[in-house]
């Protein structure tokens, strides 16, 4: 068959290079795909180009082709990084018809490093460019918790700087409104309140993490606090968590907003006994937060009642974790966040 | 996802019609006229059955999809979807081994022009079918000759194996590459594999930080990191890192330097791994992260001094939900079928490491989240009318799921431990002291036929496939 590339003047000077899956051995090779000719011919000449190296126009143009059949090519992507780069090229465009690919391919993640490699770039963008935010916003309308556009965010807050940036932390609470249980973006609200953020030590999901120096109970635990900072964070989440008590997500918040600031459970005793009313229990994260308070502070037996009523009415699927629970305060480890400690060598 | 190419959209050529799945409809139609017929089937509590105690009246998107998939579970669960059969007296139906199996050897022939897709996934195919087929109790060393010669095609001079011929190696590829040679064994799969290659290659993904990116120009991610120390123990491979590489000239002496702290610095405030330092708790990262540190040393060690416990089995826990009983993959996402092993894997390293002592050949007294449950949403809710395991009901089975959730089943069916024995005495021994001894749990739900055999926690391959590779790479030592 006559193919696009092998009739192509532009093309004559290159030798494809056929695909070896195997079949040629004499035995037959698993999970042979029957690819159409025009990959086929497309990837035979991308096989022959990367071979040689080579930074050309028309292997550009070979890379969106190859890109427009089969996005998941990883190969295809970091080749035509490399291009873009040798060759100088637009990368304000480049953006745009990625824009494009990563509407329409919502799934793919190889897009997403892509993006990261070329925004990387300092020469081509020493600032934040903004309409960033807007794209991803975009990306988000389609969904909201895709896991590779939230890491390239929280990547783009470190690379620029850009905890502060009022537009962070707008769209958090745009999405919280649209959904208050999008976990991802509370995810992303901690890092932008409690992240670390001297980028001469490698990134952590919690301060502190990774130094040797630092008992892993002690991950998380801020040096200096900005105590309004937290009290705001902490009626942030009050909030959200009065509008759906039954939420994960701002009750661990919360807990996360209490560990940076190097303060107990305890001072949220009043408002979390609200949802555990005798006959009305409207939180199974209130009863959990509670058994927790009751640990902290040596009223073992509320704590079991506590951690009895989440085994047995509220959250029996984890029976055996909260037996578990029970159990580790039988041994008389008081505070749970402490106690492996001693394990620790 | 962590792992390369997902089939999200995956459909095998023989299996192309849909499960029905539209039992909304149904269900409310004969909750009308015959309300019997809605009755769960004897043997199933309650738990399994009936929303979860607590609902909050607000709506958002994420309750819309997590009631629409309760409505689609919850005759599965109950044991009264048509397409279900072979009950126990736990109203679980039983394993569909034969057209399992069936669907796993089809699914290592050839795919039609529409999976293109797949094209930089050919090892990954072929490691979830051998996988899946070596569960069920299939020889895979029938395929030693097919797999080397596929996979010959796909090493890179310069060490490593890419997705496909002429594609630059990468770490998830490689690592399905090796795992499926281990698999088939042998004189001739092992010595396919260029070792000191490998090793120069790998050297060169180490990032000063202490984790991997998963190729050059790639991404660093956790996978990567488990991917690498994945290749490195069963290949027995230096872990000097090689003269030349980035991370050696930034002062870095091994393979291993800064990878615990790096994995310490994803655990996330919630208590979970996050692929990356910063992001999101993420089931399938936790198990990459936490297989990963085991091999790196023994769990009882170095889990405690990286990782908040307490914060993590919270975390883990907390994936397993209601009447599902299936796994989740983060916070306030929905039940999975391919968690059952990303999650449940974990399970069996965490309870090993607060088990203690490596010396305690008991299997552990207590499991601390509901075999019973992932049991009941594996078989109940994950098998598809003609073969292959599914994410939920109403999805495509694909063979990723098919490998993942038979991982899962299989992880619940037996107790994974660790002994002072190990068939390696070099680096890594720990990773070779794992040993498994069948559940005899009186709460088990499943039959005696739905057994499957029992997969390394660390390497998800027989205990034999990756003892055997070690050993054979402890006689080949490399000289560097």
């Amino acid at each position: 068959m006559e193919g696009t590339y092998s009739t192509d003047p532009e093309w004559a000077s290159v030798t494809p290079i056929d695909l070896d899956d195997g079949s040629s051995s004499g035995a037959m090779p698993l999970a042979t795909i029957a690819y159409p000719a025009d990959y086929l011919e497309a990837t035979s000449y991308l096989r022959a180009v990367m071979a040689a190296n080579e930074m050309s126009e028309r292997a550009l143009n070979l890379t969106k082709d190859v890109i427009s059949m089969n996005p998941a090519h990883y190969t295809v992507w970091i080749y035509r990084a490399k291009i873009l780069f040798a060759l100088d090229k637009d990368l304000n465009e480049e953006l745009s018809w990625l824009n494009d690919v990563s509407l329409k391919y919502l799934k793919n993640y190889q897009i997403w490093h892509h993006r990261q490699v070329l925004l990387s770039s300092k020469a081509h963008f020493p600032t934040f460019p903004p309409k960033e935010a807007d794209f991803l916003m975009e990306m988000f309308a389609q969904d909201s918790k895709n896991y590779h556009v939230w890491t390239y965010r929280h990547w783009l807050v470190r690379h620029f700087g850009l905890w502060d940036q009022p537009r962070e932390l707008e769209d958090v609470e745009f999405l919280l409104k649209a959904d208050v249980r999008n976990n991802s973006a509370w995810n992303h609200r901690y890092m932008l309140r409690f992240g670390p953020r001297d980028t001469s030590l490698p990134d952590a999901g919690m301060v502190n993490a990774g130094d040797l120096s630092t008992a892993p109970a002690e991950k998380g635990r801020l040096s200096v606090v900005d105590e309004d900072m937290v009290d705001g964070e902490l009626k942030f989440a009050q909030e959200a968590i009065l509008r759906a008590p039954e939420n994960r997500s701002p009750w661990w918040y919360a807990r996360g907003v209490l560990r940076a600031a190097g303060r107990g459970l305890g001072e949220w005793e009043e408002f979390v006994g609200g949802f555990v009313s005798e006959g009305a229990v409207k939180s199974s994260h209130a009863v959990e937060w509670l058994a927790d308070v009751f640990s902290e502070t040596e009223r073992e037996s509320e704590a079991v009642r506590m951690l009895t009523m989440l085994k047995e009415e509220f959250d029996p699927i984890r029976k055996n974790y909260w037996d578990y629970r029970i159990r580790k305060l039988d041994q008389g480890v008081v505070d749970l966040g402490k106690g492996i400690e001693t394990l620790a060598v | 996802m962590p792992l390369i190419g997902k089939p999200r959209k995956v459909r095998f050529p023989n299996a192309q019609k849909p499960t029905p799945t539209s039992t909304l409809a149904s269900t409310k139609k004969t909750m009308s006229t015959a309300t019997d017929s809605n009755q769960p089937r004897p043997g199933i509590p309650a738990l399994f059955t009936q929303p979860p105690p607590i609902r909050d009246p607000l709506i958002t998107e994420t309750i819309d999809l997590q009631n629409a998939t309760l409505e689609k579970c919850l005759p599965f669960l109950k044991g009264i979807h048509s397409t279900q059969k072979d009950f126990n007296k736990h109203g679980v139906p039983a394993l569909q081994r034969d057209i399992h199996t069936g669907f796993l050897y089809d699914a290592l022939e050839d795919y039609p022009e529409g999976f293109v897709a797949m094209d930089a996934s050919r090892p990954w195919i072929v490691y979830w079918a051998l996988a899946g087929l070596a569960m069920l109790g299939e020889e895979t060393t029938r395929f030693r000759e097919r797999v080397i010669t596929t996979l010959r095609p796909m090493q890179n001079p310069t060490g490593g194996f890419g997705g496909g011929h002429g594609q630059t190696s990468h770490l998830a590829g490689s690592y399905a590459a090796i795992l499926s040679l281990a698999m088939v064994g042998g004189e001739e799969a092992f010595g396919l594999v260029d070792r000191n290659a490998m090793w120069q290659w790998i050297s060169r993904l180490k990032q000063r930080d202490g984790g991997f990116r998963v190729c050059e120009g790639g991404e660093e991610d956790v996978r990567g990191a488990y991917c690498a120390m994945t290749l490195i123990s069963l290949l027995d491979l230096p872990l000097t890192l090689a003269p030349g590489s980035q991370a050696r000239e930034a002062g870095l002496e091994s393979l291993t330097s800064g990878l615990p702290e790096y994995l310490s610095r994803c655990q996330t405030f919630e208590g979970g791994i996050s692929g990356s330092p910063g992001s999101e708790a993420h089931g399938a990262y936790a198990f990459c992260a936490l297989a990963c540190l085991s091999i790196v040393g023994p769990p009882e060690e170095i889990f405690n001094r990286h990782m908040d416990i307490p914060l993590l089995v919270s975390w883990l826990s907390a994936r397993q939900s209601a009447p599902e009983g299936g796994l989740s993959g983060r916070t306030n996402k929905l039940v999975d079928g391919c968690y059952s092993h990303w999650v449940g894997g974990c399970w069996p390293l965490l309870e090993s490491s607060l088990e203690g002592k490596p010396d305690n050949t008991e299997p552990p007294a207590n499991s601390l989240f509901s075999r019973e449950g992932l049991t009941r949403y594996i078989l109940g809710c994950c098998q598809g009318v003609d073969g292959g395991l599914r994410d939920k009901p109403g999805k495509y089975v694909d063979s990723y799921h098919t490998c993942y959730v038979m991982a899962g089943l299989s992880a619940t069916q037996n107790h994974h431990y660790r002994t002072d024995s190990s068939v390696s005495s070099g680096n890594f021994s720990s990773s070779f002291s794992w040993k498994t001894s069948p559940s005899r749990d009186p709460g088990n739900v499943f039959s005696r036929g739905d057994r499957l055999e029992p997969m390394h926690p660390l390497y998800v391959i027989p205990h034999k496939a990756a003892e055997k590779m070690r050993l054979w790479s402890e006689t080949q030592p490399l000289t560097v």
